[in-house]
């Protein structure tokens, strides 16, 4: 699944087993399954709405499933909430006013079974200049680094992130990413939910893509761009068979404006292979990665029209099945 | 047990750092007593005015401070998501409430202590030495109380409800209560008789008086705080999934 083999092996860290949530007649989360291994850094990645944060207060034990099973570290989430097994750094999370921010360190550090040294933790938020100043005198991305400080404040194994960088300039962000790689170089395992879908594709070496409370696609970047016929073919061609190229091997999608033809492939050499084996002999050939972004538009849009189309018959199975 | 004690004293430095608590806890209470608790001639609750007007100002400080001022925290920091951070946290999950009942009862005690004090060296009053220290403890766990009640209103509404409500529990324990001013036999007195506020001031004045504190009182009071109890523990099973 990585380039990282090493310590991917054993026991899922993190297990959801088909787990739902249900808000009135939302369904917020429904029927995942998966798992993490230790070591990986995963990506959370979908629209806001898909049940990103639903699924991660779920497995820090703020919402219990409707129905389904999460495991953490062999335990249920509360236990390993408490076992200071979990860092986590929450979009919702709040901080103590009226202390300094050394003080809500301290405070976290002595909670914590494995604390790290305070100014240890301080130095790896990069709040270290900040740590007499009061929490509520802060601005917003420096609010967002004690957050993140109080998620790394001790030896956490796994370290949960909902949208860690959100309010950060370009610098905080780069040195927040920075910092990360070094922690889970030391073999912790993070999962972190996004929408940028830049940091996904840069940080993670494995990205879950969840739409409507549903996990779409799992797999490496790499994977995920492919799954949704990565590769963008162009070319103009004299003459133009619409039916010869909608049997092309591999195409995922075709656009044809008069000579010019765009397509999109899932394995562009044997799309093009096929292309000119029959004879053809198109110019200006362009092969071009699609970005993580189109890939993840096309698996998200493919979802929403299944369900478009399945809605009445899918309706009739979920609840027979449930 | 130390994540619990630490996050104890970190509240009780919020506290003490806040400008309310010095301005209606500390301060208000012992500026209205030097106001109006030197007459000498009045008589309130079968006791000297002043001797009763020093249990009811220690009494406002204290139970108003454990009310307003910790309902109107916690509805803010659970809006603000602190307790969802907590929880989150290794620490226990009953280490939230645990320390704001905590930094209540030590925050209450030198609003209590200072009324006692004016009452002894500025309104002259002479008392011995256990009925100071009886009068001083129910005031201070009496008022307590209210924390409770603060949980349970701070769990369940929202700051800019929790505003309004507050003030109104505060102004019928207070003036219900017979904190303002003595209710005498009146009708009033009737309906505020059921009150903890009327109970902690009886108490108050009942020992004063040279009486031992009557039972009636402290089971009223023990009333209450079960309720509030309940109530708190209603209020924060009920809403674990919203926060």
């Amino acid at each position: 699944m990585t380039q990282r083999g090493t310590g991917h092996s054993g026991a899922p860290v993190v297990s959801f087993q088909d787990v739902s949530k249900v808000y009135g007649s939302v369904r917020a989360v429904d029927g995942l399954s998966l798992d993490l291994r230790s070591g990986e850094t995963v990506a959370f990645l979908g629209p806001n709405g898909a049940g990103k944060s639903t699924s991660l207060d779920m497995l820090l034990a703020l919402r219990k499933p409707t129905s389904g099973r999460i495991q953490v570290f062999g335990t249920d989430p509360y236990s390993a909430v408490k076992a200071g097994h979990i860092g986590a750094m929450l979009q919702s999370g709040g901080l103590l006013p009226e202390v300094t921010v050394r003080e809500l360190v301290a405070l976290m550090a002595k909670v914590h079974p494995r604390p790290l040294p305070v100014g240890e933790t301080l130095r790896r938020a990069g709040i270290a200049d900040i740590a007499g100043r009061r929490v509520d005198k802060l601005s917003g991305g420096q609010t967002q680094r004690v957050r993140f400080a109080l998620a790394i404040v001790g030896e956490s194994d796994l370290i949960v992130l909902d949208e860690p960088t959100t309010a950060m300039d370009v610098e905080s962000r780069q040195m927040f990413w920075a910092n990360m790689h070094a922690e889970v170089a030391e073999g912790h395992t993070l999962l972190f939910a996004t929408h940028y879908l830049e940091e996904a594709d840069q940080a993670a070496d494995r990205i879950l893509v969840i739409n409507k409370g549903r996990l779409l696609a799992d797999g490496t970047p790499a994977e995920i761009k492919q799954r949704a016929g990565a590769k963008r073919i162009s070319f103009r061609l004299d003459r133009v068979d619409e039916a010869f190229l909608l049997g092309l091997p591999a195409l995922v999608n075709l656009e044809i404006r008069r000579d010019l033809i765009q397509l999109q492939s899932s394995d562009s050499d044997r799309t093009l292979y096929a292309l000119l084996d029959a004879g053809c002999r198109p110019r200006e050939i362009e092969v071009s990665s699609l970005g993580l972004e189109q890939a993840f538009l096309a698996i998200t849009a493919e979802d929403d029209a299944s369900l478009a189309a399945a809605a009445p018959a899918g309706a009739h199975v979920k609840e027979t099945v449930r | 047990m130390i994540g619990t004690l630490t996050l104890s004293r970190l509240e009780m430095l919020r506290v003490l750092r806040n400008k309310r608590y010095l301005i209606f806890t500390i301060g208000l209470p012992a500026v209205l007593y030097v106001s109006f608790g030197r007459s000498t001639t009045a008589f309130a609750n079968g006791v000297a005015f002043k001797a009763f007007y020093m249990v009811a100002m220690a009494s406002m400080g204290a139970f108003s401070g454990a009310l307003t001022g910790n309902a109107q925290r916690i509805s803010q920091e659970r809006k603000d998501g602190w307790i969802r951070q907590l929880r989150i946290s290794a620490l226990p999950a009953s280490a939230y409430v645990t320390a704001k009942i905590l930094a209540s009862l030590v925050t209450s005690v030198p609003s209590v202590l200072i009324v006692l004090l004016l009452g002894r060296f500025y309104g002259g009053i002479h008392l011995a030495l256990w009925q100071w220290l009886t009068i001083g403890v129910a005031i201070w766990l009496g008022s307590t109380t209210f924390a409770a009640l603060a949980v349970a209103i701070g769990y369940r509404f929202m700051p800019d409800t929790v505003q309004p409500m507050t003030m109104f529990i505060y102004l019928v324990m207070s003036v219900l209560g017979g904190i303002w001013f003595s209710l005498g036999h009146s009708g009033l007195q009737k309906i505020g008789q059921v009150l903890p506020t009327y109970q902690i001031v009886k108490i108050g004045t009942t020992v004063i008086g040279g009486s031992s504190v009557p039972m009636s009182a402290v089971a009223i009071i023990a009333a209450w705080l079960a309720g509030f109890v309940v109530l708190a523990a209603v209020s924060v099973r009920s809403t674990a999934e919203k926060i």
